[in-house]
């Protein structure tokens, strides 16, 4: 199983004392480790070591949690596809839990594919100092385990302020236990405009967990986002738009590789942008570009569609304490065409930047589901995690 | 067809910060090249930018003392171009939301006219990296050199409120001098701290017309952008008389042919907010902290030396161009000089001397409180003009009081004595000439008979005495 890892830590080690202790974490390599390589999965940064440690490794490390190693990522975090080894480490039971970028829903989609609880924080509450980023007002740091206490347990270690990352907002992260989770004073609401976007077998599979959360005694209740489906196209603009600007640090030749050919250095710095990019961010970028230079408005519109969604969101929570979504398992992909078809259940949390939690499928037919709170929430989401993952425990006994 | 010139200047100022705008880092870029450098300012992944206070202060001190109105909302966008020098592939600046709007700088005109030129915008940039064209044998190799990347600038926007190369060069001078006042930039153009760019249009004379500009770089003085805007005024008029059309484009300025060179066809960068840098939010008492900060302006200092210490208008201009200057000046006063007296050894003395010893004002070895002490044995007779000169001179070569130097080098006047009438009679005696030129109403004699006895007196002889004295004996 060592090709999970694209660079593996021969001693893992770690503070006997700390919350973490004896927790074996695998890292995407978009997150830097000091001394380590951190590729980011793209060719553009071969050969790039990281000089300092991530704020969240830090973190995570001071917890007590042992490196075991990074594991292979999609270019620069983004989307699914056959070289991604996230979820895989953890599935196999080689790590306890994972960390990971989540720009689009990678880090909920890994999940989905590995049958993990996989969370993407509130906007801001992981500082992102450390992190090779790509779409700044959406990416998270994603977190993977095998149960939600795991994640609650790295979270609480690696949440907070940071003074290097001048982004954060501030948030706090509010504490709720399993305990306190009552099914009967909790509203789970489900968007329609979301779950319609299902084929007619797995509305009816989504509809089957409804019920049996329902039997459970929480109350459920029918939404209506008419807007739903702007979030993708706002992510398509406003993340390409930003991701655009964003990589352009990812130049190549600063990090040692150059295109041949150039006739001069200008060009040789532009022959080695388009050279060492592999086809999605290509033509991520290039869609990006486009809407800088050609179609400008078109951004400001996504910006102020973007503002009117949150505003929506957030009146939804007058109406419901949990939203959950369906998931889908993700197809791999390296076209434009297919990331959006994966993250078309994902990629609003990113745009709204909601605390957003996977809870695995009860069958392999049954599509995932995907709780989200308010901003900051990040406790009730996953103390409803909890709840359900002792709630499918207890069914199974 | 008459035409006039619409001129509209850009200009980027370094403002003197110990650090770079988004860093740590020491904003020295002189300094050996890639010393001053981190994550942050080399752009490395995951390094993120945190907007510097300092900076934010200097800038905004910059903009209240050029009577703009600080906005209490304004945010960082991606100004997205790239080249090697910005390898990041954009540059952090206030495009959409600058941190100042408004303001003006008055200037003379040209028939001593007061000229209002105003000032669109006023916001803070990051600049870029440096590039560095060697040959190595005969192969040509370029560096970069990163110490300038993130030095904290602010660029001010003006309104096309300029018609003559005069209203650019005095609008930077007097800029300059109010920046230096406030202590936001050196404003040297020579060391690159001042940069401007200037976009010209041509109208006929007369009209509201707005008609194509043209942006001219690479001035590297006053008098460049003098010359340069001079230069592309006749170039765009006698274009338009044989029917050219001007197109939109960056012009060179190259300083030994005199002319503008074509350079690159008008280049608008996009610019979409950045999301990492959060939104700069002034509070009013903020504001006015700031605003209490600023020093008396160059202006208002001129006014006042005309009406507190009676100089002249041109005299209180000179000396308040400088705020060393002007202190220097001010402190002398406050050491009990008389204000005309100190304003001519600032002047006619201290400066040219400075000048001479490629020294600034601040770092001059003769005090305030030196060159006070000085005059002050000058008023009270103990030496005279010309020793009082070669005091100063000494007390430029060592740190020993001026009493001292007078002392130790018998530079002390002779006001009286037996010594001073003997000298007057002898020279009474062997002037025999001049005496009787006096005597038959030649008063330029008495002149001639002063500077004899000065003479004598080795120049330590104080003339008005010696005057007294003359008077009297020629009467007798």
């Amino acid at each position: 199983m060592d090709s999970v890892f694209s660079y593996q830590n021969e001693a893992p080690s770690g503070n006997i004392d700390g919350p973490l202790a004896g927790l074996k974490i695998a890292v995407q390599p978009t997150i830097g480790v000091a001394g380590w390589p951190a590729q980011a999965g793209s060719e553009a940064l071969a050969g790039y070591s990281s000089p300092d440690d991530a704020t969240v490794i830090a973190r995570l490390r001071q917890g007590g949690a042992m490196l075991a190693g990074l594991t292979h990522a999609g270019e620069l975090g983004l989307g699914i596809n056959n070289k991604s080894t996230a979820g895989r480490p953890t599935e196999a039971k080689i790590t306890d839990a994972e960390v990971m970028l989540d720009l689009t829903g990678e880090a909920r989609l890994s999940a989905a594919r590995s049958n993990l609880w996989g969370f993407k924080p509130s906007w801001g509450l992981l500082p992102r100092t450390g992190i090779a980023g790509l779409i700044p007002s959406m990416e998270a740091c994603g977190i993977l385990a095998r149960d939600p206490a795991t994640i609650r347990a790295i979270l609480e270690t690696t949440a907070g302020a940071d003074d290097r990352d001048f982004s954060q907002p501030a948030l706090r992260y509010k504490v709720v236990n399993a305990d306190e989770i009552k099914p009967g004073q909790l509203t789970l609401g489900i968007i329609k405009d979301a779950t319609a976007l299902l084929s007619g077998t797995k509305q009816d599979a989504f509809k089957e967990q409804m019920n049996e959360l329902k039997k459970s005694g929480f109350q459920i209740r029918d939404l209506s986002w008419p807007d739903y489906r702007l979030c993708l196209t706002v992510h398509r603009l406003v993340g390409s738009v930003e991701a655009s600007s964003a990589a352009g640090r990812y130049d190549s030749v600063r990090f040692g590789k150059r295109a041949p050919g150039a006739r001069n250095w200008n060009e040789m710095y532009l022959q080695s942008r388009g050279a060492f990019f592999g086809t999605l961010i290509k033509s991520y970028l290039i869609q990006g570009a486009y809407f800088q230079f050609e179609r400008y408005d078109a951004y400001e519109n996504a910006c102020r569609i973007r503002a009117r969604l949150l505003i929506q969101v957030q009146r939804l929570f007058g109406q419901a304490d949990v939203l959950v979504f369906p998931v889908q398992r993700p197809a791999d992909t390296e076209t434009l065409s297919g990331l959006y078809e994966q993250c078309k259940f994902t990629a609003h949390a990113n745009v709204t930047g909601l605390p957003a939690l996977h809870v695995p499928h009860v069958s392999a037919d049954s599509p995932g589901i995907e709780l989200q709170a308010t901003h900051g929430d990040c406790g009730r989401v996953i103390a409803l995690g909890e709840y359900l993952h002792r709630l499918r425990a207890g069914g199974r006994s | 067809m008459e035409f006039e010139a619409v001129i509209g200047l850009e200009i980027h100022i370094e403002l003197n910060c110990a650090t770079k705008l988004f860093c740590d880092c020491p904003n020295n870029p002189g300094d050996d090249a890639n010393t001053n450098t981190c994550p942050v300012c080399l752009w490395f992944p995951g390094a993120p930018a945190r907007l510097s206070r300092a900076a934010l202060e200097k800038a905004a001190l910059l903009c209240l003392g050029l009577n703009c109105e600080l906005q209490t909302k304004s945010a960082f966008d991606q100004k997205v171009y790239y080249y090697p020098d910005q390898p990041k592939g954009y540059q952090l600046s206030q495009a959409h939301r600058p941190l100042a709007r408004g303001g003006w700088v008055d200037i003379t005109d040209e028939d001593g006219s007061v000229k209002r030129l105003n000032i669109h915008h006023i916001h803070m940039e990051e600049d870029v990296a440096k590039l560095v064209h060697e040959m190595d044998g005969r192969t040509p190799v370029s560096l970069v050199d990163f110490n300038r990347a993130g030095a904290p600038l602010v660029e001010i926007v003006t309104e096309p409120d300029f018609r003559t190369p005069h209203h650019a060069m005095e609008f930077l001078k007097t800029l300059r001098t109010q920046v230096r006042y406030i202590g936001s930039s050196e404003c040297s153009m020579e060391n690159g701290t001042m940069r401007a760019d200037a976009n010209i249009s041509i109208r006929p004379r007369g009209t509201n017309q707005m008609n194509t500009k043209v942006e001219v770089k690479n001035m590297n003085s006053v008098r460049h952008v003098g010359d340069a805007i001079a230069h592309e005024i006749s170039r765009q008029s006698a274009a338009v008389r044989v029917g050219e059309t001007i197109t939109e484009h960056t012009r060179l300025w190259d300083p030994d042919k005199k002319t503008t060179l074509p350079m690159r066809e008008k280049f608008e960068a996009p610019c979409i907010p950045d999301p990492s840098i959060p939104e700069i939010i002034l509070q009013p008492d903020e504001i006015s902290a700031w605003r209490s900060r600023l020093p008396e302006m160059p202006a208002a200092l001129a006014k006042r030396f005309v009406s507190q210490h009676c100089l002249s208008i041109e005299e209180a201009t000179y000396l308040s161009s400088d705020p060393e200057t002007a202190s220097y000046f001010e402190e002398l006063v406050r050491r009990g000089v008389a204000a005309r007296t100190a304003m001519h050894w600032v002047s006619t003395q201290l400066l040219p001397a400075l000048r001479q010893r490629n020294l600034e004002i601040t770092q001059a070895p003769v005090t305030p409180q030196r060159l006070a002490r000085l005059l002050a044995m000058l008023a009270g007779d103990e030496i005279n003009a010309a020793a009082a000169r070669d005091v100063l001179s000494f007390m430029f070569e060592c740190n020993d009081s001026p009493e001292d130097i007078v002392k130790n080098r018998g530079l002390g006047q002779l006001s009286d004595g037996d010594e001073l009438t003997a000298m007057v009679e002898r020279v009474l005696a062997r002037q025999t000439a001049a005496v009787e030129d006096f005597k038959s109403g030649q008063a330029k004699a008495m002149g001639f008979l002063i500077g004899q006895v000065m003479q004598a007196s080795g120049g330590k002889a104080n003339p008005k005495v010696i005057k007294e004295m003359l008077t009297r004996k020629l009467s007798s």
